[in-house]
This record gives structure tokens, C-alpha cells and sequence, in this order.
């Protein structure tokens, strides 16, 4: 019997086929019993065969970048294909300085380092400057306006060249925010601190006199420098001293800290130390944000690839959707408009909107930032515009059945709901090009708890209407989604608002007209018995079909919610909603509306079903919304 | 597929591995030396000692340590026919005695048995332990 399971790597199955071979092919016949000699022997010639088979699995394994599990394996073979993985990123945070001081010195140096301290849950974390910044001093007073300060530890390390050919630039510490590391190069004949080299991604356009370093991670989450080789990038020669200053940071525990206290090292022109001769008064211009973790194995999985087939050039929306992930390392989902397919037409220009992990909107500094980097990446001729998140909420109206007689606590079994509700938002919803299923939607209802009889549940969805406070302004607002348009009005509902030049408060309705469009009016409640009167009749229109509503103009003077907002719904034509394009789909359950309801034929009360408590599956008939 | 066969005999390797001196194979022990010496295999086994079958064996070195004296004994006793009642499924009617030795720090173990389904009389085989191996 030939011996040929080369694919086991079970012990068990692996003995086994020992044992029948030797069945087959010998004269002994104790290898059956535990306690026998070759019983022994058995074991151990499996047990080599068992790791021999495991270690050559897991060699193969970590041998190709689909199914790596090492970190360091899977930033290797990213590596070669060319990418190299996202470090931690510190909270930045802008704060302005205001330094009185007694010195003669024209100019103050804030130097690299330590900054100040913020606090952020009870916990304070310190600010530094990877960079010495220079002002003047005008009248005993040093100013310092929109400082960056970045969340961490400045550090310094120094190297001498030595020459030899296994010489390795690492440095020992992880958690390093690669952005804020600055190398300089002291050669033989360079004073201070000596050249300061840049950074590199590719040898395009490198000479060998090119001042420039490569960066790569190692084992531990440390990252190496690489220096040229004397025709990509300048040779370094034997004695210079690599002076690299970096930060380290806590990521993404050092977002949101806020009262920040100052704790910098000031110098004069000579590099004598200032001391500030009155309290420094410390501004903060923006909260710390932007902190991130270092890319993940999962991600850097997902984004080598990309990032090789898109060959650092924004092409396609795959591309751009690679490349800002990885310029802005903040991004959770990007969604990439070709202009073409915009009503009407835009030619030439590209629309991204990015929804950032922590948060709604990207800031104006940050998408100027994004805006710059992509002009490396992209075609002549094309034009990139960030555009702001324009968010379609999906709320659900959803009664709840559930039997009464497995049920201890219905406030607990309300809970459970919304917390399924949530996970299945996270999971399935929320993101660009997300999809609302409304058939898994009631499945998870039914699924949440044994205790669920049925669901019935009713889908809206809405925007928020940004509006220009005391100022004339027109207004537009896409739904993407056909609107359910009932003859009798009611489909269109908004939170309340207030007007310029009129008392009351105000809220948006509709009338329905022929080919699929209508009308906007503005109504005022007369009183608390739901009796209205129109005060505009014509404020705007609204198209069922496309999905949109169009404000003519209008001054508004104050919203009923906060931050200028008012929320306008409408019901949609299909249960199942899309994020077309450039809106980013969520599913917000905290703005629906969960009621359990007692099913009194399931749990025996009322087997006949007199008494039955029956749900509409339409929506109600109020004017307003809420 | 396994090959059924008929013998009733019972073949095993020695693991002295002292080449026969005139064939020059190695040695074979047959019947019931074979039952033997896999008898006294598992006794010194200590459970967990084998790959991936970690009740194999039996814990009479965890007495060792404890007196030499005839309630040690005992549990030696039980220790050893409980392991050849679960591991050796070819011997039948077991038993056991101990003889604690304490001038030597060891037990003299006699361990009798019939082998199934063999027309041979009762064996015996003894052996010492002692708290190094």
C-alpha cells in the first residue's frame, strides 16, 4: 500500500497512516496496542511528521500576501509590490501663543519639543513640535499664531556612518508618527546640525545627488531609514553624523483633548533661554484631531494591491479611493463622482466626498491638504473638488410584537433591539454606496430576541437642511431615492424653523401636482390642535421622481433644532434605500421610533383575537415632523 | 484499506536495538514478553508524557515521593491496574503487589495477569521503582 498523504495535518490521521502501512508492510503486529514499543515509535515518527507538515503550512502561508498572518510577513511582501503601510498618526491641535517677555533679542524660537499638556477623559497628554518655529518680538510680546501641535514625545537619535555594508538605520522606538520624523546630515564640511535630507516615496526623478532618505517598517513596528546609493540619492560618507528627530505618540487617545496648558522652552536669537516675564496666554484655535492607529494587517491587505494597480496615478475612483486612504489616513469612506455623471453635467471636474472616522466633516485646512497631495497623483486637466458630507439619514417607525409570557422586562427587550439596530447600521449601512435592505432589516427585528413575534415597521428618510441664519439664500437638497407621493399632501415633514419679519413658528409641506412634481409651502401652527395656516404658498418645488426639493429664496431667522439646522422627510417610493453617489448612507437609530406592542394571540391572552392591537403599515397623516 | 489477518501472535520491536549476533536484526519480542514489557511501558508512562494523549499512562511516580510504606503501596496498587485495565486490552484478571523496600526507598511491584484468547498460565513479571528513573 503506498504511503502518499502528504496533506494531513492531524496527528491522529497521520499516525494512522503509519499504522496501515505498517499493517501492509510488516511482519510486527503490536503497533495497535498504546503500551507497545512501536507504539512508541509510531508516535514519535508522527509527531516529526505532524510539525514538519505544520511548520511547511505555515511557511507557504506567510509566503504570499492573501494569507500572512505576521505583521512583519505582511508589511514584507507589501514592500515589494512597493507600499509601504501607515504609521500612527498624532492628534494634531492649533493653538496660538502669546509670550511677554523682558529680551532685547529680536526674534523668539520656540523650540522642538514639548509644547504644552491638554487633557482629554481625565487623562493628560503632551503636545510637542517636531520643529523649532521663529517670530519676532514686537513691543515685549512673542506671538505665535496657529501653532500645529502634534500629540506625543519629541525624540532625537543620531547614527555615525561607519561605512560597513551591514550598517542599519532603525529606529528602537514603535508608536512613531513617520510625518514628524526630520533627518539632517552632517558631513565633513557641514556646520550644526548639517543637511536636512527629505523624504522619498519613489526614485523618480532622484539623482545621485539628490538629498533624500527611504523609509520602510521593520520587525516591532519600528521603521528603518535608507539613505542612496550614490546614483538614487546621495552616498553618505563614512563619519556623518544622521541627527533624526521624531515623535512618538498615543494615536487615537490623544483625539479631543482640549485645555491645554503651556509647557514650551523658549530661546533669543543667541539660543539663550527666554523666560516669559508674565503668564504665556495660551488660545486654542481647534480641538486635537486627526489622531489614527497604524494600519491595520487587514488593511494594509486591502490597500498594497490597489495602491500597485493604481501606480501612484488617480485614475479611476478605485484609485482615488486607495490614494486618499492613504494620504489622509483618517478616512473611513470616499466616495468618487466622475463629473459626467453629475445633473448637469460638469466635465473635467472629479467631486470626492470623505466621511472621516471621527466625525461628519473634514476641516477647510485638512481638505486643502488633501486637495495639494492629490495634484501629485492626478491627470493634467483634471480638477478635484472636496465637497462636504451630505448625509441621508434612514429612520424607521417600527412596532414591535413581542410574547409576553417569555418576556421579564420590555425596557430590556427594547434595549436589545436597538442594540442589534446599531450593529446592523455598522455592518451593512453606513457608508458610501451603502445599501438599506428593508426585508434584513425586519429579519433582524424578528431575530433580536425569541421572545419576537412579528414586526411591522415604516421607512423615511430625511436631510438636514443647513441653513444661512438671517441671510437670503436658496437651497437645494438631493434625497437620491423616489419620494411616495400621496394626492392628499402630507409626504414631505420638517422640523420647525422661524422667518425674518414674522412672528411663529414655521414648517415646510407639500402639494402634490401632476408629472410626478409639487409644490413647497410654508405653514404656521395656528394652535395645539393641529389647525395650520399657509403663509407662503409657493416657497419652492419638489420633484417625487428624482427625489428633491428646491427652496426658492427664503431668510431664515432661527431653527428649532440646534447648529442652524432643520430636518426635512420625505417617505420613499422603495422600502430599499440607496446612497446615490456622493450621499453617504446612515442609518440612524436613534432618531426611530421603536414601540413594543403586546401580542396578546401568541401569548394566550386573546386566542380569539378580540382585542387585538392592530399597527397601521402607513405612515401617519401629521403635518409636521417629530 | 487495512488488511485483515489471522495471526494470534503478538510481535514488537525491542527498543534496545542490539542487532541479533548472528542475523544481525534487530531484536523481537513475541507473546508474552511483548505484553510484558507494554504492561510495564505504561506503568512508567507519565500521563501527559505522550503526544496529543495525555491520559495515557499512569501517576505512580507522583507516589514515589511519599512514604515507602504499605498505604502507598495500596495506591500504587490501584494506580497500576486501573492504567493496564484502560490501556491493555490483551491482559485480563490482573493483579497487583507492592512490596515496599524503605532500607532501598523502593517498591518491588508484582504484577500477575492472564493473557486473552492465549492458552498460556498466568504471568507475572516484577519490577522495582524508585524515585529516580
Amino acid at each position: 500500500m503506498p504511503f502518499t498523504k502528504f496533506t494531513n495535518l492531524d496527528f491522529d490521521q497521520i499516525r494512522s497512516s503509519i499504522k496501515d502501512y505498517l499493517r501492509a508492510n510488516s511482519t510486527f503486529t503490536d503497533f495497535d496496542f498504546e503500551g507497545s514499543n512501536f507504539s512508541i515509535l509510531i508516535d514519535t515518527l508522527a509527531y516529526n511528521t505532524y510539525i514538519t507538515a505544520y511548520n511547511s503550512n505555515m511557511v507557504v502561508n506567510e509566503s504570499f500576501l492573501d494569507s500572512a498572518t505576521l505583521r512583519e510577513n505582511v508589511v514584507s511582501l507589501a514592500r515589494n509590490i512597493g507600499y509601504v503601510p501607515r504609521s500612527r498618526s498624532a492628534a494634531k491641535a492649533q493653538v496660538s501663543l502669546e509670550i511677554p517677555t523682558t529680551s532685547t533679542s529680536p526674534t523668539m524660537t520656540l523650540k522642538a519639543g514639548l509644547v504644552c499638556v491638554g487633557s482629554v477623559n481625565d487623562s493628560q497628554y503632551v503636545f510637542s513640535t517636531p520643529e523649532d518655529i521663529t517670530t519676532t518680538i514686537n513691543s515685549g510680546v512673542g506671538k505665535f499664531e496657529d501653532v500645529i501641535v502634534c500629540q506625543g514625545t519629541f525624540l532625537k537619535k543620531q547614527f555615525t556612518v561607519d561605512g560597513s555594508l551591514d550598517q542599519r538605520f532603525i529606529l528602537q522606538n514603535p508608536y512613531i508618527d513617520t510625518s514628524t520624523i526630520v533627518v539632517y546630515v552632517k558631513g565633513s564640511s557641514d556646520d550644526g546640525k548639517g543637511r536636512e535630507y527629505e523624504l522619498a516615496d519613489n526614485i523618480l526623478n532622484l539623482n545621485k545627488d539628490s538629498e533624500i532618505y527611504l523609509l520602510q517598517e521593520v520587525q516591532d513596528e519600528k521603521y528603518e531609514l535608507l539613505f542612496g546609493d550614490g546614483y538614487f540619492g546621495k552616498k553618505l560618507e563614512n563619519g556623518a553624523v544622521i541627527t533624526v528627530t521624531y515623535i512618538v505618540t498615543d494615536g487615537i487617545d490623544g483625539n479631543g483633548a482640549t485645555n491645554f496648558s503651556y509647557s514650551g522652552r523658549i530661546t533669543d536669537n543667541l539660543d539663550n533661554v527666554i523666560v516669559p516675564s508674565n503668564n504665556v496666554t495660551l488660545t486654542t484655535v481647534s480641538k486635537a484631531q486627526n489622531g489614527g492607529a497604524i494600519e491595520s494587517i487587514d488593511s494594509i491587505k486591502y490597500f498594497a494591491p490597489r495602491i500597485y494597480s493604481s501606480q501612484y496615478r488617480a485614475v479611476t475612483a478605485r484609485d482615488y479611493e486607495a490614494i486618499i486612504q492613504s494620504i489622509y489616513p483618517n478616512t473611513e469612506s470616499v466616495a468618487v463622482v466622475g463629473g459626467e455623471e453629475l445633473d448637469p453635467p460638469q466635465f473635467g471636474n472629479v467631486i470626492i466626498s470623505i466621511k472621516p472616522k471621527n466625525g461628519d466633516y473634514v476641516s477647510d485646512f485638512d481638505k486643502q491638504n488633501i486637495a495639494s497631495k492629490l495634484k501629485n497623483y492626478s491627470l493634467s486637466g483634471i480638477n478635484q473638488q472636496i465637497i462636504d458630507l451630505k448625509v441621508l439619514f434612514v429612520e424607521i417607525e417600527s412596532s414591535v410584537y413581542y410574547n409576553n409570557a417569555k418576556v421579564s422586562n420590555v425596557n430590556d427587550l427594547k434595549t436589545q433591539v436597538s442594540s442589534v439596530l446599531n450593529s446592523f447600521a455598522t455592518a451593512n449601512i453606513n457608508q458610501f454606496g451603502g445599501r438599506f435592505k428593508y426585508s434584513k432589516l425586519c429579519q433582524t427585528i424578528d431575530g433580536a430576541d425569541t421572545s419576537i413575534t412579528s414586526n411591522i415597521t415604516k421607512v423615511r428618510i430625511r436631510r438636514n437642511l443647513k441653513t444661512l441664519v438671517n441671510q437670503a439664500a436658496q437651497y437645494e437638497l438631493c434625497y437620491g431615492n423616489q419620494f411616495h407621493m400621496n394626492k392628499d399632501g402630507f409626504n414631505i415633514k420638517s422640523t420647525g424653523f422661524g422667518l425674518s419679519g414674522r412672528n411663529g413658528t414655521f414648517y415646510f409641506t407639500d402639494t402634490p401636482g401632476t408629472n410626478g412634481k409639487g409644490v413647497i409651502a410654508v405653514v404656521k401652527d395656528v394652535n395645539d390642535n393641529g389647525e395650520y395656516e399657509v403663509v407662503i404658498k409657493s416657497a419652492g418645488t419638489v420633484d417625487y421622481i428624482k427625489g428633491e426639493i428646491i427652496l426658492n429664496t427664503i431668510t431664515f431667522s432661527s431653527t428649532e433644532k440646534e447648529n442652524d439646522i432643520i430636518e426635512i422627510q420625505a417617505v420613499p417610493e422603495s422600502n430599499d434605500v440607496i446612497g446615490l453617489k456622493d450621499l453617504y448612507l446612515s442609518f440612524s437609530v436613534a432618531d426611530s421610533e421603536i414601540n413594543m406592542v403586546k401580542d396578546t394571540i401568541t401569548s394566550g391572552e386573546q386566542i380569539s383575537g378580540v382585542g387585538y392591537k392592530v399597527t397601521s403599515s402607513y405612515l401617519n397623516g401629521e403635518l409636521t415632523r417629530g | 484499506m487495512a488488511i485483515s489477518r489471522e495471526s494470534r501472535a503478538f510481535r514488537d520491536i525491542s527498543l534496545s536495538f542490539e542487532p541479533h549476533p548472528v542475523t544481525k536484526d534487530l531484536p523481537i519480542l513475541k507473546n508474552a514478553r511483548a505484553i510484558t514489557r507494554s504492561v510495564q511501558n505504561l506503568v512508567e508512562t507519565i500521563p501527559t508524557e505522550r503526544f496529543f494523549q495525555p491520559l495515557l499512562g499512569s501517576d505512580v511516580r507522583a507516589s514515589l515521593f511519599d512514604f515507602v510504606d504499605f498505604a502507598t503501596a495500596s495506591v500504587i496498587e490501584e494506580q497500576i491496574i486501573t492504567t493496564v485495565n484502560n490501556f491493555e486490552p490483551r491482559v485480563d484478571n490482573v493483579s497487583v503487589e507492592v512490596d515496599p523496600q524503605p532500607d532501598n526507598n523502593t517498591f518491588a511491584v508484582t504484577v500477575f495477569y492472564d493473557i486473552v484468547g492465549q492458552d498460556f498460565p498466568t504471568q507475572e513479571f516484577t519490577f522495582l521503582l524508585e524515585a529516580t528513573r
